[in-house]
């Protein structure tokens, strides 16, 4: 363990020295980062996922701290605690079900048995799954006190057969764990892959002789239209800049080498230029449970520009940008203040960046923000690896892939399990 | 060329009977209905809006204090004892309406305590028996008071947990009936539980040194902003009157006791107001399909308002409230009258707009908060559509 603590720390220095680029990277590090805590942590005989858990709570409140703007640092480590908690459920319903149906073979003569609520396994199973679920109105409804039933059953199908119980959690142990490691594996194959997914949707967004502005340079949106391009649709693209790092300059060159007639304006030139596109694509940071969309800054500005003109405002993001918190959450870091040099050259400015001046403080301040943000009614479509979604649908992907226990990750301090 | 027909001419015809029967009760309009009939005796003015005025409209404080005593419990007490049911038959009004008269429960989860009570009560041997009997029980309850939405969801959501599990597969009845009065129990624990949960997620979202408008008097928003009084924000409050029952005089009281500073607004007041305002909260009376709310008369007008100088309204609702109602505009609901009270005799040829309560589409709306978490509005068909389907 003294090794995985070692990995933990190097990367922690990394994220507060913002040394990863891309929520991608950091996503993905996060990932591995997290399945090598979990195959180093030793579990206990009992209540292995408990334990795991709150290693990575551990782990996950240290890497967001280092980073709050990061959002997908939070959001994978919410993924992975998701993970463990499914991976457990289902591993004890299928032991569950299996009890169940030797006990039902081992005591047919015995009545008394019978009028224990041996549920079927399908049904045990369902009572399972909905304490994993979000509570919506079916979950309130279903058979919680069931799950009550479901150690009693279990307790009393183990006095009869104690050893091969025995057995079965030693098994189980490692089975959990093993299972864990696969679905994290699975996560990182996602993560890496996020672009593949959104670029095969390309064809059916980007129609023949259309044009499509974009703003700075995002990787996603680039693999789309080139996707788009292979398929042979001859289509036009509008790249603004996106001051103050003119990363457009660079999007610009790579389409053009990919045969793409590209325009390039300023950011102030997108009033001026919108109603001659026919959509905009736009990459996000990430993406708010309400819908909202944290993105480069600039684009709060394309997004009002969009809506004046009823030109469609696409989002592309990988799942892992989708993060289960609320905007106003004062967790959330809606914005960084990125270095003013990119903006100003200390030499030519260094008179009115006088410290010496009057009060202490000079007269002229630099501010460089690096995010926007965008409410959820500016944007039209979400598309992520999972297909293109409305903007409201965003708690459905946040359901599924996150659980309403890890909103805030926080090491309970007393926790006795 | 199309204009509106004075079809006002023709209706006025139909709405001189209705104002017959209303200025009779014009003169008494803080009446409880009474608890001995069945049957609602005047169904065109809703009992559910008369009961809030009675309970949250504007007293002296001395009648408080009187009607406080005849109530003489803590809302958590147990039901009154069932020794006096023995002589004559369960009537799951009486059991609702004792249940009803404590101002701070819910009128739904009244009604799920008497429907439970019904279960406890009840002499059917069978399965069947006792379905028969609990769906009896429940459209009485929901045809005594018909305009009440809150109470015919919650007697629908109560039907489908309590019989909608596979625990009636039992063969022992007795074992399957108190399977059955569990479940009930847990359900009306919920319900009940559901304004603490709604508290803890709303209070989230207001933050230190907000402005927050809130409309009459709602259980659930108070809630909300003692839990918020509680976690040491600090926030003021605007709290229009609500005419006619004038019940957000009663929230400023209660705004006064928790220290929150509270400014009280009449209701014309809210868009002279609304650019210092940082949010608004309002309850519902019922939430429909479309995610819009059924609410008190005005809040549709303050949605419109906010939605206009870009304010968010947050709507709080406790899970029991989603309805499987789809109005299309205001008038397409089952009428809800109140009777207003003037403070002067009007002419009986002026027609007064009585109706209690409006739709405000959703489109108004930014966030709900229920038991089930913070939703959008257009999660409320989603959910509706997944348990009914």
């Amino acid at each position: 363990m003294p090794d995985v603590q070692a990995l933990v720390n190097e990367f922690i220095i990394k994220l507060k020295k913002r040394k990863v680029e891309g929520s991608q990277a950091t996503a993905r590090m996060t990932a591995e980062l997290l399945r090598s805590v979990i195959s180093q942590q030793r579990v206990p005989y009992n209540n292995q996922a408990g334990a795991l858990i709150d290693a990575i709570k551990a782990v996950g409140e240290q890497l967001i701290a280092a980073n709050p703007v990061e959002l997908a640092v939070g959001n994978i480590v919410r993924r992975v605690l998701h993970i463990i908690r499914e991976e457990d459920l289902s591993l004890a319903t299928a032991a569950v079900a299996g009890l169940n149906l030797s006990a039902v073979s081992d005591d047919e003569d015995d009545g008394e048995r019978e009028d224990h609520p041996v549920l079927s396994a399908a049904a045990v199973a369902a009572a399972a799954r909905s304490t994993l679920r979000p509570p919506s109105l079916q979950t309130l409804l279903e058979d919680m006190p069931d799950s009550a039933a479901v150690p009693q059953s279990s307790s009393s199908g183990g006095d009869s057969e104690g050893k091969s119980k025995s057995a079965d959690k030693s098994s189980r142990s490692r089975k959990l764990k093993h299972d864990i490691i696969e679905a994290v594996n699975e996560l990182i194959q996602d993560i890496a892959t996020c672009h593949e997914q959104i670029s095969e949707q390309a064809v059916e967004h980007i129609h023949q002789n259309e044009v499509i502005l974009t703003l700075g340079r995002s990787r996603t949106v680039m693999e789309f239209l080139c996707a788009a391009k292979e398929k042979k649709r001859s289509f036009r693209v509008f790249v603004a800049e996106g001051a103050p790092r003119y990363q457009g300059h660079v999007l610009a060159k790579e389409l053009v080498a990919r045969g793409l007639q590209t325009t390039l304006i300023t950011d102030s030139a997108v009033f001026a230029m919108i109603s001659r596109v026919n959509m905009v694509i736009v990459g996000a940071h990430a993406v708010m449970a309400n819908g909202g969309v944290i993105a480069p800054v600039g684009l709060n500005m394309v997004a009002l520009a969009a809506q004046r003109h009823a030109v469609p405002f696409v989002v592309l993001a990988g799942t892992h940008k989708l993060c289960p918190l609320y905007p106003h959450n004062p967790e959330v870091l809606l914005n960084e203040l990125k270095s003013p040099s990119e903006l100003l050259d200390f030499g030519e400015f260094s008179d009115c960046m006088d410290f010496g001046s009057g009060n202490g403080s000079p007269l002229l301040h630099v501010v460089n923000p690096a995010f926007d943000y965008v409410p959820p009614k500016l944007v039209s479509l979400f598309i992520t690896d999972t297909g293109g979604h409305n903007p409201s649908y965003m708690y459905r992907l946040i359901a599924d892939y996150y659980s309403a226990d890890d909103l805030v990750v926080q090491r309970r301090p007393a926790s006795g399990n | 060329m199309w204009w509106r027909s004075a079809s006002f001419i023709l209706d006025k015809g139909l709405n001189d009977e209705v104002q017959d029967e209303s200025e009779s009760l014009r003169v008494s309009p803080s009446n409880t209905s009474m608890a001995d009939t069945l049957q609602n005796p005047n169904p065109k003015i809703s009992a559910y809006y008369q009961t809030r005025a009675a309970h949250h409209g504007v007293v002296t404080s001395d009648w408080l204090a009187q009607a406080q005593a005849a109530v003489g419990r803590h809302p958590d007490d147990l039901p009154p004892p069932k020794v006096e049911d023995s002589g004559k038959p369960f009537s799951v009004i009486d059991e609702f309406n004792s249940w009803r008269k404590q101002p701070d429960l819910a009128e739904a989860v009244a009604a799920i305590r008497a429907l439970a009570s019904v279960i406890r009560s009840s002499q059917a041997t069978t399965m069947m028996e006792l379905e028969i009997e609990l769906k009896k029980a429940s459209d009485s309850l929901k045809s005594w008071d018909t305009t009440s939405i809150s109470l015919t969801a919650g007697c629908d959501l109560f039907m489908r947990y309590v019989t909608r599990t596979s625990a009636l597969e039992y063969e022992n009845f007795n074992s399957a009936k108190s399977r059955l009065i569990e479940r009930a129990e847990r359900f009306g624990e919920i319900s009940y539980k559901a304004r603490r949960i709604i508290a803890m997620l709303g209070q989230d979202f207001i933050f230190d040194g907000c402005t927050i408008l809130v409309h009459g008097f709602s259980r659930v928003v108070l809630e909300v902003l003692k839990t918020a009084a509680q976690n040491k924000k600090l926030f003021r409050v605007f709290c229009t009157e609500g005419r006619p029952d004038r019940t957000g005089l009663r929230l400023s009281n209660e705004m006064a006791k928790l220290d929150v500073p509270v400014k009280l607004l009449i209701d014309s007041a809210v868009a002279y107001t609304m650019d210092e305002v940082d949010m608004v909260f309002v309850g519902a009376d019922g939430v429909v399909e479309s995610g819009g709310i059924i609410n008190m008369m005005g809040t549709y007008q303050i949605a419109l308002v906010a939605h206009s100088m870009n304010k968010p309204v947050y709507v709080a609702a406790e899970s029991y409230k989603f309805a499987r109602l789809y109005p299309l505009d205001q008038k397409d609901m089952a009428p809800a009258l109140r009777p207003i009270d003037f403070g002067v005799p009007i002419p009986s040829k002026v027609e007064v707009e009585t109706s209690a309560r409006d739709y405000t589409p959703p489109q108004y709306l930014t966030l709900l908060f229920t038991d089930l978490g913070v939703l959008t509005p257009s999660v409320v068909s989603d959910e509706l559509i997944q348990l009914y389907l």
